[in-house]
Order: structure tokens, then C-alpha cells, then sequence
């Protein structure tokens, strides 16, 4: 095992399967000579040589255009957008273009593409640069959804998402980046579609993604520590696939579900997941399902605001605790 | 509000009652536990009492008339006037009556109480649906969440207790459903004989001896005396196939493949019975690991419908908790089915040369049911003499592939 930064995980994933595989290639903007804005790709160049490794111009529709036609005819691409909020710049391509074209040429077609973007908020840039969009991603047909919260999660799932052969969106959280992790050595892939149970409760079981995930494990230890509150914590990992038996199964042993979320409340993935668990196991509550998000407001630079908008550990403990009589 | 008062649920399985009298009549002051009128089931003879006070405004059903649970019955009005189209239904015991039968149900008044009063009265989920599998009065069931809330844990902590708890009532699920209605089935059809004989099993054992670490550290699980059991049973059969048949119509429709369908328990929560195809053509080996593959995959619920058709024959093993015999009931529509018990060691006389002595050696009983329309008793003990002296006269030991 070696001590990597979730950017380092970027790089390395990206480099095991550049390794592994020439048909491999990785394009976006400063993500070569740069090595991207968040250092997340630094050495692959050097590595891997300016035939696959490119700079783009600043146009986030070339980048996935020459993406999904590298993908159509035999390459396997990472396409890098630099901050996820840019999606939609190119989502036509995204929505109508890559994710329906397997099914419109009857499977003849396949696109095993992964676009990696930096997601979600934390580091005050602002409405533009800081949203959480993974659940745009997860409304349209035709897409994987994964986004993953620490450096083991980001090889491994990285590598599955390059192997995959369906389109793959990838959200790496810009607030994770410095965040350091154990990384198993050699070859590391894990599967797609599978949420992981972080922590065994009695009293609640909390589904999170990508930043949520350590702060809803802080606020888990501090339920215990403080209020003898136990709670299980699933990393949910995938959107698309999504693990519903891991999920469900959890759910009905405490009884209790809540989602911590990044997104804006309104359609916000865990309301997703609150309308499967109200389906398939009503009859298993012993509460009303509870969803901790963002509120529907867009997101502000400054300090403080940001703080009191995106779900901290503080209010994951006390709406938790509110929850739970 | 105007309240509709229903046939109630006086019994798991009773579906309707007769009124035999009102006690009331229309326009008549009722006060809540004041009997209002008596039913007649095909169980009980009950007085209802009115569930709360108010007038009798209108009674919809004359005595002596039967009508099915949950139908409407009467209205009582709280204030003397008749609303019969927006009553909300009483019920009369924990487990709701079918609300199908009842009239739509308005949407309670949304201001009429505070967030606390409505907490205090809000049954989750799950806790109605324990109340109603085990038969609780929550009203017994002191709750330990905000504002006396009863949680899913006081539930459990209660039925933990015993307290009330009389009986619980398992709902049978589709396999027990379908097991109940072969089992019914076939005792109906074929007319069970049962037959023993005692085997002793020291070859057997012999050869378990002698293969059981190689074999343990090849195939990963243990050798044991069911595939020789198995196979002995296909070494019987080719002698006396007519246990390998089905009837159909008044033919014996005997089989020249053996297709062994092997019992296996699912953790006390059903029984399914796959089949080994072609088990007679199968060594001691082959059909360990088949019996071994059926098994795994039928408790992790991996079997597909060509798995469990066409068995010819059947095993069940209740040997690994000791029993001494079981009487089997036939898979239908095959005509024979072997029980295996368990095998313990016993002081049994071996004849010899230089006369009789005493040995210590593993014996077990093996049972089969047979259906006396297919075959007769002398056939069913000649097919089990053969099968008990391939046991105790194979070398098995020489003979495992």
C-alpha cells in the first residue's frame, strides 16, 4: 500500500490504463504540459507522449466532440472538463449525442469514453465554479454516474470507468484533491455499481458521495461519541449503476434512512433514492426519510455563506439527531 | 364527523358475518363502548360496541343479512345529522379492516393539530406492519421515542418479553405455498408404503478415510456418504428400474436414465429437490461434486427452472441432525423417494470363518416410500436388499472415480 493525494490517485489511474492499454488517450485543456489546474495529471505527458496525451483549445464542445469521435472509431478517451459546472457548454453533445448513440446504431456502435471533471463546491469560487452536478449527469438515459470520495476509490473506479465500454462520467470533488488516502499497489480496479458500507449502525443509515462521505463519517463519530446515536455509512460511489441491494439492505436493518447530499434539494439524487426506499421498503421505516442537501439557491463565494449553504458536519449531527426519536 | 361503522375482522380467517340484531335504532343517542349491535360468524357470536358516541344515523345493512368484512354498516353522526358520503371508517382490531370496501376517505384536517399531537399519534411503517404480523394491541406497547412515539426497538423489546404474545403468524411465502400443495397432493395420490433396511457402511466409511484429505484439499468441501449412497441407489436401480418411473394414466412409465433429485433444505425456510442429470452414468466423484454444485447453488437461490423438472428418483437426506428413519413423502409424480438417516457406530456381529465376533462399525438406516400402485412390496425390499449389499460390499475405496 502506498500513501497517495486523491489528485495522485487521478494520475495514477490514468497512467495504469495508458500502461495497460495504446488505446488509451487523454485530452483537455492544460491537463499535458500543465499538468492540469489542479495538478491532477502532472507526469502523464512525460510519460506517455504528446500523441496521447493533448492539450486542447479553451472549447469544452471540441474536447468532447473529438472525444466521442476518437471513441467511435476504436480509441478509448478521457476527456477532461475543468470544472463540471462547464457541462453544460457542451451538454448537447453529453445528453443527445454520446449518451444515445449505442442505442440508436442497435449496439453498433459503442462509446468507452470517460469524461473526468472537477465537481462540487467547498473552495469559494463562486456560482460558477463550484456546483455539484453529478445529478444532471444521472437524469439522462444512456450515462454511468460515478463520483468517488477518496484516492483508492478514484484508481480503482477510474480504471473501471476507462474499461467500461459505455460512456462514463467521472466527478472528482475539487475540495478532495489534497485529501491523502492508502492506495493498493499494482493493478487496482474496482467494479462499477457498487456502493460500499463504511460504517455499521443501529439507529440510521446515511448514504453519501464524493465530499459527503468524510463528513458524514465525522458527524457518525461524534452521534456515538456524543448521543449515542450509531449510524451505518454507505459511500454510495455510483449513481448509475446504483446499488439498491447494498442500499436497501442497509436501510431495512436500522430502519432509518438519510442522504447527505452536495446538490441543490430539488431533484438532488438522494430524493432519487428516497422514492426507490419509500417504494420497495415502506414497510420497513420506522421514520420518515430524511435528506440533508445544499439548499436550491446558487452557491456564494464568500466564506461563511458557502459554509452555511453546503452540509457540514455540524448540521449532518443535528438534523440527525432531530431525526432520530 | 360522521364515523361508517364496518363488518370487523373477528378472526384471521373469517371473511364475512351475519348482524343477528341492532341493538340501536336509527336516531338513537350511542355512546362509545355502548354495544350497537351483535354478529354471528361461522366462529363467534360477538357484541360490537360502537366506537364512539354520537347518533345512529343510518344503518345500511337489516338483520339477518350476511355481508363480507370491511362492508359499510351503519353511520353514527356526532352531531345528529347524517354524512354518509364522507364518513371515515372504524375499525375494530389492530389489523385494519380491507379498506377497499369502505368509502373514500377524506384527507384529514390539515390545521386541526400541531406537529407534537400528530407525532404523538404517527405509527411508522414498520411498527404497523409488526403490530399486524404478530397480532399486537399497540395500545399495550409503551413507546420510548419523542413524545411516547412507539419505535420499530420498543416492538421488538416487547415481543422479546413474550408479554401478549400468544401466537405470531407466519405468512407463507410462495415456496411454502407450493410445498404445502405437492405435499397434500401427493400423499393423495400415491398410497405410501415405507420400507428399511440397515446398512453398515465400514467400506464407505474406509473409502472417506482414505481420500477425505486429498479430496478436502482438491475440491475444497468434505466427501461425504451421500454421493456413495447415490450411487449405489443407480447401481440398484439398473437392477430394479421400476422404481425409476412415473405413473401416467395406467402406465408405469419406467426410465432408462436416472435423473436423481436430491432434497436440500434452504436454512429451515423451504425445500427445493434439483436434479442430477443422467446420475447413473456418473462416478462417486462426479455426482459429490454435482450433489455438492445443486446444493450451493440452490441456497443462494441460483437455480433455474431446468434444475428442478425431470427427476426420476428421489434422495432425502435428514442424516447431518441424527435422525434415526424417515418415512418420505414421494416427489410426484415419480413413484419412490430414499430417505437417508444418520449413520452411527454400533456393535454388530460379523460372521466369519472361525465363527462369529463382534465389530464396531458405522450403521444407518435407509427408508424409501414407494407408491403401492406402481409397484408391490416384494419388488420395493428386493430393489433395497441390492442397494444395502452394493453398500456393504463395494470397494469403494478402489472406486471413487
Amino acid at each position: 500500500m502506498a500513501e497517495l493525494t486523491y489528485r495522485e490517485a487521478v494520475a495514477a489511474g490514468i497512467a495504469q490504463e495508458m500502461a495497460r492499454d495504446p488505446n488509451v488517450v487523454f485530452l483537455g485543456e492544460d491537463v499535458a504540459a500543465a499538468g492540469g489546474v489542479f495538478k491532477a495529471t502532472v507526469g502523464l505527458l512525460e510519460q506517455f507522449g504528446p500523441r496521447r496525451v493533448r492539450d486542447t483549445p479553451i472549447s469544452e464542445q471540441a474536447i468532447l466532440g473529438a472525444a466521442m469521435g476518437a471513441a467511435m472509431t476504436g480509441l478509448r478517451p478521457i476527456a477532461e472538463i475543468m470544472f463540471s459546472d462547464f457541462l453544460a457548454v457542451c451538454w448537447d453533445i453529453v445528453a443527445n449525442e454520446i449518451a444515445k448513440t449505442r442505442y440508436m446504431t442497435a449496439g453498433q456502435v459503442t462509446l468507452p469514453l470517460v469524461i473526468r471533471t472537477a465537481n462540487g463546491g467547498g473552495s469559494r469560487f463562486g456560482a460558477q465554479h463550484s456546483q455539484s452536478v453529478e445529478n444532471w449527469a444521472m437524469a439522462v438515459p444512456g450515462l454511468k454516474v460515478v463520483a468517488p470520495s477518496n484516492p483508492a476509490d478514484v484508481k480503482g473506479l477510474l480504471a473501471a470507468a476507462i474499461r467500461d465500454d459505455d460512456p462514463v462520467v467521472f466527478f472528482e470533488h475539487k475540495s478532495l484533491y489534497a485529501v491523502k488516502g492508502e492506495v493498493p499497489d499494482g493493478e487496482h480496479i474496482e467494479r462499477l455499481g457498487t456502493a460500499k458500507v463504511l460504517r455499521d449502525g443501529r439507529d440510521v443509515t446515511v448514504l453519501a458521495l464524493a465530499a459527503m462521505v468524510p463528513k458524514a463519517l465525522a458527524a457518525a463519530e461524534r452521534l456515538a461519541a456524543e448521543h449515542r446515536i450509531e449510524a451505518t455509512v454507505i459511500d454510495v460511489r455510483s449513481l448509475v449503476p446504483l446499488d439498491t441491494e447494498t442500499i436497501l439492505r442497509e436501510v431495512v436493518k436500522t430502519g432509518r434512512v438519510a442522504t447527505v447530499e452536495e446538490n441543490p434539494r430539488l431533484c438532488g439524487w438522494g430524493a432519487e433514492i428516497a422514492s426507490i426506499v419509500a417504494e420497495e421498503c415502506f414497510w420497513d421505516l420506522d421514520a420518515p426519510i430524511v435528506r440533508i442537501t445544499t439548499p436550491h439557491v446558487p452557491l456564494p463565494s464568500a466564506d461563511n455563506l458557502e459554509d452555511a449553504t453546503v452540509p457540514t458536519v455540524e448540521r449532518i449531527v443535528a438534523t440527525l439527531r432531530q431525526a432520530i426519536d | 364527523m360522521p364515523i361508517d361503522i364496518v363488518m370487523p375482522q373477528l378472526g384471521e380467517t373469517v371473511k364475512e358475518g351475519t348482524i343477528t340484531v341492532w341493538r340501536k335504532k336509527i336516531g338513537d343517542r350511542v355512546k362509545a363502548d355502548e354495544p350497537l349491535f351483535d354478529v354471528s360468524t361461522d366462529k363467534v357470536e360477538t357484541e360490537i360496541p360502537a366506537p364512539a358516541d354520537g347518533v345512529l344515523a343510518e344503518i345500511l345493512v337489516a338483520e339477518g343479512a350476511t355481508v363480507p368484512v370491511g362492508a359499510r354498516l351503519a353511520v353514527i353522526a356526532s352531531d345528529g345529522r347524517a354524512g354518509a358520503t364522507s364518513a371515515t371508517p372504524a375499525t375494530f382490531s389492530p389489523v385494519s379492516a380491507p379498506t377497499a370496501a369502505a368509502p373514500a376517505i377524506p384527507m384529514p384536517p390539515r390545521a386541526a393539530s400541531g406537529p407534537r399531537d400528530r407525532r404523538r399519534r404517527s405509527i411508522s411503517p414498520v411498527v404497523r406492519r409488526l403490530a399486524a404480523t404478530h397480532g399486537l394491541d399497540l395500545a399495550a406497547i409503551a413507546g420510548t421515542g419523542r413524545d411516547g412515539r412507539i419505535k420499530r426497538d420498543d416492538v421488538r423489546a416487547h415481543l422479546a418479553r413474550g408479554a401478549a404474545l400468544e401466537c405470531s403468524v407466519i405468512p407463507f411465502n410462495r415456496l411454502r405455498r407450493l410445498t404445502a400443495q405437492h405435499m397434500v397432493r401427493s400423499k393423495a395420490t400415491s398410497p405410501h408404503v415405507l420400507q428399511a433396511v440397515e446398512a453398515e457402511f465400514h467400506r464407505v466409511d474406509a473409502a472417506r478415510r482414505a481420500h477425505q484429505a486429498a479430496w478436502q484439499a482438491r475440491e475444497g468441501f468434505e466427501l461425504t456418504f451421500l454421493p456413495f449412497i447415490a450411487k449405489a441407489v443407480c447401481t440398484a436401480i439398473a437392477a430394479f428400474p421400476r422404481v425409476n418411473a412415473v405413473i401416467e394414466g395406467e402406465n408405469l412409465v419406467v426410465f432408462g436414465r436416472i435423473h436423481l433429485a436430491i432434497a436440500v433444505d434452504l436454512g429451515h425456510e423451504g425445500l427445493v429437490a434439483p436434479v442430477i442429470r443422467d446420475a447413473g452414468s456418473r462416478s462417486v466423484a462426479a455426482l459429490a461434486r454435482a450433489i455438492r454444485d445443486v446444493a450451493v447453488r440452490a441456497r443462494a437461490s441460483r437455480l433455474g427452472p431446468d434444475d428442478l423438472a425431470g427427476g426420476t428418483y428421489t434422495i432425502s437426506n435428514s442424516g447431518v441432525f441424527g435422525t434415526m428413519i424417515t418415512a418420505p413423502i414421494i416427489n410426484q409424480p415419480q413413484v419412490a423417494i430414499l430417505s437417508t438417516d444418520g449413520i452411527c457406530k454400533r456393535p454388530v456381529v460379523v460372521e466369519g470363518p472361525e465363527g462369529d465376533s463382534i465389530a464396531i462399525r458405522p450403521v444407518g438406516v435407509l427408508a424409501q416410500c414407494f407408491d403401492h400402485r406402481a409397484i408391490d412390496g416384494a419388488y420395493s425390499a428386493a430393489f433395497l436388499r441390492t442397494l444395502k449389499d452394493r453398500i456393504e460390499t463395494t470397494d469403494w475405496t478402489a472406486s471413487i472415480d
